[in-house]
C-alpha cells in the first residue's frame, strides 16, 4: 500500500534551502507551480462527515478520504462538481457514494486556497520515481495574506521503496515532523460556516425522567422547531428533495407531539395549533408527492417492458412542469403573513416560562410516567388492530394501522433516551420492519391511484398520449403484483412483531412502575 | 477486474500504442489500472520508463510466483501501474506448456490483483501457440488492431479459425482499424468490408500518424505530450467506444 507522508512545515522554515541540500542527493526537476482550490463539501445534513469521511475537490480531482487515515479512498477526474451521486461517472466512486448520501445534494462547506510546487525526483532514466509537494494553504487568495497550513508532502511512487525510505529519512534529518490529516481537516472545517452536527433531523433530546411533562414537551417541540427553521431557512434555493421531507417530518411529529402527549398544554393552545400545523402540512402535500415521483423515475423505467421505457417520458415531462408550480406555491407558503404568524406565536409559545399552577391535568406529571403511559397505550392498540387483519383482510385497517404505528414510533423517538438505549433501540427495529412492510403497502395503492388518475389530465398529441397510457397501464399492473405480495409479506412481519418475546420488552420497558 | 487484451497473431500492428494509450486513458477517469507487458521486447515497459526487470524470473512468472507482485512499479501517472516485460519472457510458451494446467496459468497469475486494480490490459507480443491460449482464457475481452490490407484480414481470419477450433468465445473478440491511411483507398473499401462482414468490429479507428510514432521520443502516452493531436483524440475516441461497447454495455 502506498502512502503519502504529510510533513507539517513550521513558520519561518526555508524551503530552498532543504531543497538545495536535496538536490546534492538527486535529480530534481521542478514541474510549475500550481494555484489552486481545496473545496470541502458535504450534504446539508453531514452524512459524509458522521461515517467520518471527507470530501473535497482539488484542481480537476475529486477526492474521498477517511477522516482519520491518511489513505485515499477515491481520487476521480471531474469536469463538473457532481451536485447528486447519480452526476457521478459509473464507477467505485459512485457505488461508495450512493449509500450514504442517497438523494441528497453535496454542497460547498468551505473553499481554501492552495498554492503548491510540486517536484519531481528522477532516476537515471528520468522516471519519476517519488514526488515532493510544497504546499502552502491560505482561507483567501494573495501571497501576503496569513497562511493557514504549510506541508511539504511526500508521495512515494509504488516500486521504488528505496528512494521513499532515503527521502522520508532526509526530510526527518531536515528537522520535519508528520502531520496528520485529521487536524488539517478540522482547521480547515473550523473555516466553515456551519459546524459538524449542527444539522441532524434525527430525534436526539436529552430528557431527564423526572422532568416535568410540559417542559419535557416543550423541550422535544423546541428542538422540532429548530429543524424546522434550519429546513425553511434554505427551501428557496431548492438544493434538493430532503430538504422539504425534513421540514414535513418536522411539522409531523409536531402535530403528532401536541395530540399525542395529551393534557400537558391548556387544551386551547393544543387545538390552535394541531390546526395551524395541518394547514402548514397540508400546503406541501402536492410538491412532496411530485418529488417522490421524480427521485423513483428510473425505478419506473425499469419496471417497464423495454419497449414501453421512452413512451413514458411525457409523463415524467409532465410532473417535472407540475413540480415547478408546486414548489412556487410552497414558497409563496412560507413567505405568507400567515405562516410567518404561526410561526412566530409558536416560538413565543414554547419560550414563555411554564406557569406556577397546573394549566393541564398531566402538566406536572413526571415525564417518564407519561411516556410510559402513551407508549403502553399505542402498543396495545397496535397489538389489537393487527390482529383484527390478521383474521379479515380489509385494507381500510391496513391504513389504520399504518397511522397508529407511526404515533408509536414518533412517541418512542421522542423518549428514547429516558430509556435504556440497547432494548428501546432493538423495540424500534422491530416496528420499523412492520412500518416498512405497512409503507411500501400504502406506497404502491397511493402511486396507483396517482397514475390511474394523472392519466387523464396529461398533455400531448393524441397518438404520443395513447402509448403512454399504455406504459401507464403496464406499471400500474407491476404496481399491483408488488403490492400482493407485500400483503402476503403482512402476516409474517406482524406476527414477528406482535410475538410474545417482544410483547415482554415492552411491558418491562413501558408498565407503569409504582414506588419508584 | 476487467481484463482486456491488445492481442493479435500479426506483428507491427500497433498493439502496444493501443495498450499504452488506453491504459492512461482509463487510469484518467480514476479508474485503477494495471498494464501487463507480456512483451520480450518491453516496449510498453520502455514508454513508461520502467526497467524491463522481473523480480521472479520467468519460471516465477509462469507459476505465479509472490515476486510478481512485488515487482510491479508505479508510473508517472495516478491510478497507473505497469507490470514490466522481461527478456526472459520469450520462454514463456515453453514454459507454460512443461506446467499442468499450461492454458489457464495466466489467468491464475491475475487473480491476486482482482482485488487492487478495476483494469487490467495486457500488452501481447505475436504469438498463436499456448501463450494466445492463455491470453484468450485470461482476458475478458480481446481487442485486435487491424490495419485495413488483405494480409491483415488474413491473419485476422486465421485467428477466428483458431478460436472456433480450440473453442473460445468469438464474440468477444472486437477488431478495430489501426495505422489507417485515409488517402488510400484500397484501406477504405476494406475498412467497409471488413465492418459489413465481421462480428464486433469497434466504430473508431487510429489513423497513421506522426504523433503515436513520436512515442518512443517522449516516453509517454499521446495525451500527456500532445494532447490535443489527432492521435490523441482518435485514442480518446477509442477509450469511449471500449467503455460504451465493451465495458459499461447498455442492455
Amino acid at each position: 500500500m502506498i502512502r503519502n507522508q504529510k510533513f507539517n512545515v513550521p513558520d519561518g522554515y526555508s524551503e530552498k534551502q532543504l531543497f538545495d541540500q536535496l538536490a546534492g542527493q538527486y535529480a530534481i526537476k521542478q514541474a510549475p507551480r500550481v494555484a489552486g482550490k481545496l473545496t470541502l463539501y458535504d450534504t446539508f445534513d453531514w452524512r459524509l462527515f458522521n461515517k467520518s469521511l471527507i470530501l473535497y475537490s482539488s484542481g480537476n480531482r475529486l477526492i474521498l478520504r477517511k477522516l482519520k487515515k491518511s489513505d485515499t479512498l477515491h481520487n476521480i477526474e471531474f469536469s463538473r462538481m457532481p451536485v447528486f451521486y447519480w452526476d457521478l461517472a459509473d464507477g467505485d466512486f459512485k457505488k461508495r457514494l450512493a449509500p450514504i448520501i442517497k438523494m441528497r445534494a453535496l454542497l460547498k462547506l468551505v473553499e481554501v486556497q492552495t498554492r503548491s510546487k510540486p517536484y519531481n525526483i528522477l532516476n537515471p532514466d528520468e522516471k519519476t520515481v517519488a514526488r515532493l509537494l510544497f504546499e502552502e494553504i491560505r482561507p483567501a487568495q494573495g501571497r501576503r495574506k496569513p497562511v493557514l497550513a504549510r506541508h511539504l508532502w511526500l508521495k512515494p511512487i509504488r516500486g521504488y521503496p528505496k528512494y521513499e525510505r532515503r527521502l522520508a529519512k532526509n526530510l526527518k534529518e531536515a528537522g520535519l515532523k508528520l502531520g496528520t490529516e485529521k487536524e488539517f481537516f478540522f482547521n480547515v472545517l473550523a473555516l466553515a460556516d456551519s459546524k459538524p452536527e449542527s444539522y441532524s433531523a434525527k430525534v436526539n433530546i436529552q430528557l431527564d425522567p423526572s422532568m416535568r411533562s410540559d417542559q419535557a414537551t416543550k423541550l422535544i417541540l423546541r428542538f422540532l422547531l429548530k429543524v424546522m427553521r434550519k429546513n425553511e431557512a434554505v427551501f428557496e434555493k431548492d438544493l434538493d428533495t430532503e430538504i422539504l421531507h425534513d421540514f414535513r417530518v418536522a411539522i409531523r411529529r409536531t402535530r403528532s407531539a401536541l395530540a399525542q402527549i395529551k393534557n400537558v398544554f391548556p387544551a386551547r393552545t393544543t387545538d390552535r395549533f394541531k390546526k395551524d400545523f395541518a394547514y402548514i402540512g397540508k400546503r406541501s402535500n402536492a410538491l412532496r408527492d411530485l418529488d417522490v415521483y421524480l427521485l423513483n423515475q428510473e425505478s419506473y423505467k425499469r419496471r417497464l417492458p423495454a419497449v414501453l421505457r421512452d413512451d413514458i417520458d411525457l409523463l415524467f415531462a409532465h410532473l417535472h412542469q407540475s413540480r415547478a408550480n408546486a414548489f412556487q406555491h410552497v414558497l409563496r407558503g412560507l413567505n405568507s403573513g400567515k405562516y410567518k404568524k404561526i410561526m412566530k406565536d409558536w416560538e413565543t409559545f414554547l419560550n414563555k416560562p411554564p406557569p406556577g399552577s397546573a394549566a393541564a391535568a398531566n402538566a406536572e406529571l413526571p415525564i417518564i410516567e407519561l411516556a410510559r403511559q402513551r407508549i403502553s397505550k399505542r402498543f396495545r392498540g397496535i397489538v389489537k388492530t393487527g390482529s383484527k387483519i390478521l383474521a379479515n383482510t380489509e385494507d381500510e385497517l391496513l391504513h389504520a394501522l399504518r397511522i397508529e404505528c407511526k404515533k408509536l414510533r414518533y412517541l418512542m423517538e421522542f423518549f428514547a433516551n429516558l430509556f435504556p438505549r440497547k432494548k428501546i433501540n432493538a423495540l424500534i427495529a422491530q416496528l420499523k420492519n412492520l412500518q416498512d412492510n405497512l409503507g411500501d403497502f400504502n406506497d404502491l395503492c397511493v402511486q396507483q391511484e396517482y397514475l390511474l388518475n394523472i392519466a387523464t389530465e396529461l398533455p400531448g398529441s393524441q397518438q404520443q398520449l395513447k402509448k403512454t397510457l399504455v406504459a401507464i397501464g403496464s406499471l400500474v399492473e407491476t404496481l399491483n403484483r408488488e403490492k400482493q405480495t407485500v400483503r402476503d409479506a403482512f402476516a409474517r412481519t406482524f406476527t414477528d412483531f406482535a410475538a410474545p418475546a417482544n410483547q415482554e420488552l415492552f411491558k418491562e420497558l413501558f408498565a407503569a412502575k409504582t414506588g419508584n | 477486474m476487467t481484463t482486456l487484451a491488445l492481442y493479435s497473431n500479426k506483428g507491427g500492428v500497433g498493439k502496444t500504442a493501443a495498450a499504452v494509450n488506453l491504459s492512461y486513458l482509463s487510469a484518467r477517469t480514476g479508474t485503477k489500472t494495471l498494464i501487463c507487458d507480456l512483451d520480450p521486447q518491453g516496449s510498453a515497459t520502455y514508454y513508461f520508463r520502467v526497467k524491463p526487470k522481473l523480480k521472479s524470473g520467468p519460471k516465477g512468472f509462469a507459476r505465479g510466483a509472490k515476486g510478481v507482485y512485488k515487482s510491479v512499479k508505479g508510473t508517472d501517472f495516478e491510478n497507473l501501474d505497469i507490470l514490466p516485460a522481461d527478456f526472459s519472457l520469450r520462454k514463456l510458451d515453453v514454459l507454460y506448456s512443461k506446467f499442468g494446467n499450461s492454458k489457464v496459468r495466466l489467468k491464475k497469475m491475475l487473480c491476486p490483483f482482482a482485488s487492487e486494480y478495476r483494469l487490467i490490459i495486457l500488452d501481447c507480443p505475436v504469438t498463436i501457440g499456448i501463450l494466445a491460449e492463455n491470453i484468450l482464457n485470461a482476458a475478458d475481452h480481446t481487442l485486435v488492431p487491424m490495419i485495413p490490407t488483405t494480409l491483415s484480414v488474413r491473419t485476422y481470419r486465421q485467428l477466428l479459425a483458431f478460436c472456433k477450433k480450440k473453442k473460445y468465445d468469438a464474440t468477444r473478440i472486437y477488431p478495430f482499424f489501426s495505422m489507417v491511411d485515409r488517402h488510400k483507398k484500397m484501406h477504405k473499401e476494406l475498412m467497409l468490408s471488413v465492418s459489413k462482414n465481421f462480428k464486433g468490429v469497434l466504430k473508431s479507428f487510429v489513423p497513421y500518424l506522426a504523433q503515436v510514432e513520436k512515442m518512443g521520443i517522449y516516453r509517454a502516452p499521446v495525451s500527456v505530450f500532445a494532447p490535443r493531436s489527432m492521435a490523441s483524440k482518435s485514442y480518446q475516441n477509442l477509450w469511449s467506444k471500449v467503455q460504451s461497447h465493451i465495458l459499461n454495455p447498455q442492455d
